[in-house]
């Protein structure tokens, strides 16, 4: 696993730099407690491009109530360009993006929801120029790039062993390009939308969250899944799902709540109605930087007649 | 003259369109699918559980299709099927999946074709979110700079509705709906896990439990989004088509029509659904039965190693970008073009002889609109097709609630046999979907997806015949050939999933 290791003097400078981009240079701290007020002047600009992704992430962004989608695309941040919402389309597209990509239309931010093909820059075209053009363009024009989702992150199932595109993930990019640029990923396959706007209304109120190893925010993915998992007593007194759709600890079903780092036990998905334990679906680990990506690391533990090997 | 509509937005995906204009008239349109990720590759040598999982990675958007295709597969390769519960479990988790997806196509992708945003400059009532709205538009406007107010403007330009009510009713809605949509997909998740991506569907049922604290939750989230179903979007529909009747005999595919059926009414996957499957021949008043082995997909202008016509089983996947002009294969059935999604679905299903509570409750809009049934085959045929389908798929969801036996298992055993194959045939939102596995080892050796907009955006065959998207567009007048507005509107009435056609 490809982890990029910051320290705290690496997490100062980031903060520093994205503090420029929000409008309150000299950021003292990564993390301030008063909230800052934002107009519609200082609300930062988001250009939202996809790459080999299946708009997961983008729908699952509009899973949110409270606040709505209007009011983190209008108030919490202003979302300039996403191709599923934008009324302008073909050229009239292009121009708006290449004016932000091109450093003419002021600060503003990448969101990128999708992995690259490296290998095969063919399969992903917007407009004329591969989609990895896009991003190393925007790798020096944007104050910051927020990877969405775990295909964006780490690689996800497009860059999944077998995939035919050489597709790799939005760090891995940067770091083939030599592109340094204050960088945030969120995974998930898709991203909980709380991650995503809470994350981009943390950055215009306070500034740059506090970040695991791999550039996540901490406080959606600091935590261990298995550890806070509802059904934990489950597992210590080991009382074990059989089979699919038996109830109790899903571990022996090949859960892989104890390898993968986000808050689901406690947060929840849609609205907090649900979640994939709670429905005794085992964790497929969508949010880890290893989702997919072995074919000889299937999802589940299940009962199988016998295997040849030949 | 040659203009390239790409990047096409309010759509999923990557989808450019090379058209030729001619005295405002479009004499060639091909569609271009630009974005590959080789799902089919990826697959093979995997455990056959991983399939229902990664194969909703396809598309975000109709995850739930996928996952359901890819379990209906597996129980026919496993030789087993659901029990009662867990079937219905399986179709209320699609059901919900269905009515979100044609309330955003309407709404979120489709409208803004139509609706003058601009109006709500002059909005002087009170609703929160339409001031809130307006004095963002206000103050972005003011400041001068470009691209300020996006993502509302700038827009396209054309004939736009006038009416201010209109327009300010419809962006109104256009807020409510994101509401509705998040409410109907909240239903799906409660037995799916979650959405987008459903943990919970496997092949022989759903692992969340039918419990009555479940449904009763599950009925009330269906129920307002049915309310808003009959008493705003329908009604959105007709006022859009009141204004614009040309668009009835405008957007015609030119091939014949496709389903493969919505909802088993019972345990087999096989028997009797809602929405039957077959084939209607474009003008025929007939519905073929489905075959599977009718279908085959060819490679003369995608971008792959070229091929013939080639049946799923024996499929292949060699990509080549130097070649072709798009990444979406072209299925054909029985070397025939087809339009798939909801306005083929009831067709074909108007057709059949069993679907008589369809084709009742269809009879009642075309006679009401004074329209003929392959007027359906249009860009407001379409949109109503959506309206209706998401009507009658409401009405069963509360219905297939009642049937469900608490207590009673959701989900069948099985065991992974070291060799076998199956098809997995559903209606995703966009219409008709297609999954093939076949194992060897116990593992998967050999996995194919037809997916609706591969039938939908599909480039011209090894024959030099354009698909039924590149065919609704050609003949179509546009006042500025550079812009095209009602190019958008053609193309947005099939709901193109560029993730889909490629995958």
């Amino acid at each position: 696993m490809d982890e990029i290791k910051i320290d705290r003097r690496q997490a100062l400078r980031l903060a520093a730099a994205l503090g420029t981009m929000f409008g309150f240079s000299a950021l003292p701290e990564p993390i301030q407690a008063a909230l800052r007020p934002t107009t519609a002047e200082s609300v930062p600009k988001i250009i939202y491009l996809q790459g080999l992704s299946c708009t997961g992430c983008s729908i699952s962004l509009l899973q949110t109530a409270t606040p709505s989608p209007l009011a983190y695309i209008t108030t919490y941040s202003n979302l300039s360009f996403h191709a599923d919402l934008s009324a302008a389309s073909g050229q009239q597209a292009l121009t708006l993006i290449d004016s932000f990509i091109d450093g003419k239309d002021g600060e503003y931010y990448l969101a990128i929801e999708g992995a690259i093909p490296a290998g095969m820059p063919e399969a992903c075209m917007i407009g004329s120029k591969p989609f990895g053009e896009y991003v190393a363009a925007g790798a020096k024009t944007a104050a910051g790039i927020i990877a969405i989702g775990t295909c964006a992150s780490f690689g996800g199932i497009p860059s999944a062993e077998g995939n035919p595109t050489g597709s790799i993930s939005v760090p891995a990019f940067l770091a083939q390009r030599h592109l340094d640029k204050p960088l945030i990923t969120i995974p998930g396959c898709p991203a909980h939308p709380d991650w995503v706007w809470h994350t981009i209304t943390h950055l215009v109120k306070i500034g740059m969250p506090e970040l695991t190893k791999s550039r996540s925010p901490k406080l959606f993915f600091g935590g261990n899944l298995h550890n806070s998992c509802p059904r934990y007593h489950c597992f210590q007194e080991e009382m074990f799902a059989e089979k699919l759709g038996d109830p109790g600890c899903l571990f022996k079903l090949g859960c892989l709540g104890p390898i993968t780092f986000a808050d689901c036990p406690t947060r929840w998905w849609n609205g907090g109605r649900t979640w994939c334990i709670d429905a005794n679906a085992p964790c497929i680990g969508c949010a880890s930087p290893t989702f997919a990506l072995r074919k000889d690391f299937p999802f589940y533990r299940t009962e199988s007649e016998s295997r040849t090997t030949s | 003259m040659k203009v390239e509509l790409g990047p096409v937005t309010r759509l999923e995906g990557h989808l450019n369109v090379k058209t030729t204009v001619e005295n405002k008239v479009i004499v060639d349109a091909k569609c271009e699918g630009e974005m590959f990720r080789g799902f089919e590759r990826i697959l093979q040598g995997r455990h056959p559980l991983d399939a229902q999982q990664i194969t909703q990675r396809i598309c975000g958007i109709c995850p739930y299709a996928h996952g359901l295709a890819s379990s209906y597969a597996q129980e026919e390769a496993y030789r087993i099927t659901a029990p009662a519960n867990g079937r219905i479990l399986q179709n209320l988790i699609q059901g919900a999946n269905h009515l979100y997806d044609y309330l955003l196509n309407f709404y979120q992708l489709s409208a803004i074709d139509f609706i003058d945003v601009t109006a709500i400059l002059k909005y002087t009532g009170k609703d929160r979110d339409l001031i809130h709205l307006r004095d963002w538009v206000k103050a972005k406007l003011a400041n001068g700079k470009a691209h300020a107010a996006a993502p509302f403007l700038p827009r396209l330009s054309g004939d736009y509705v006038e009416n201010t009510d209109i327009n300010i009713g419809a962006l109104k809605n256009y807020l409510v709906a994101l509401d509705i949509q998040r409410k109907s997909n909240q239903a799906s998740a409660i037995f799916g896990g979650k959405f987008p991506h459903a943990t919970s569907i496997f092949p022989g049922g759903c692992t969340q439990e039918a419990r009555i604290d479940l449904i009763l939750a599950y009925k009330a989230l269906i129920e307002e989004v049915r309310a808003f179903i009959l008493d705003t979007y329908l009604p959105d529909i007709m006022a859009i088509a009141s204004l614009y009747p040309a668009y009835w005999n405008i957007g015609a595919s030119k091939g014949g029509f496709l389903s493969a059926g919505l909802f088993p009414l019972g345990a087999d996957q096989d028997g009797k659904r809602l929405f039957s499957s077959g084939y209607v021949a474009n003008q025929t008043a007939a519905t073929a039965p489905f075959d599977c082995n009718a279908i085959t997909e060819e490679t003369a202008h995608s971008r792959y190693a070229p091929h013939g016509p080639e049946k799923l089983a024996a499929g292949t996947l060699v990509p080549d970008p130097s070649r072709g002009y798009s990444w979406i294969k072209a299925p054909r059935y029985a070397g025939q073009v087809a339009e798939v999604g909801p306005a083929a679905r009831l067709i074909v299903s108007y057709h059949h002889p069993e679907d008589q509570r369809v084709r009742g409750v269809v009879d009642g809009y075309l006679k009401k609109l004074n329209l003929t049934i392959f007027q359906l085959n249009s860009v407001l045929g379409r949109h109503l097709s959506r309206g209706i389908s998401a009507t009658l798929i409401a009405d069963y969801l509360l219905e297939a609630c009642e049937q469900l036996t608490p207590g009673q298992p959701t989900m069948a055993a099985h065991k992974i046999p070291a060799t076998g194959e199956g098809f997995g045939l559903t209606e995703a939102s966009r219409g008709a979907l297609l999954h093939y596995l076949r194992l060897r080892n116990g593992v998967i050796e050999k996995y194919e997806c037809v997916v609706p907009t591969t039938w939908n955006c599909s480039p011209r065959d090894g024959k030099e015949v354009p698909g039924p998207l590149e065919s609704a567009l050609i003949g179509l007048h546009v006042a500025s050939p550079e812009e095209q507005l009602e190019s958008l509107r053609v193309i947005h009435s099939f709901d193109p999933c560029l993730a889909c056609a490629v995958h």
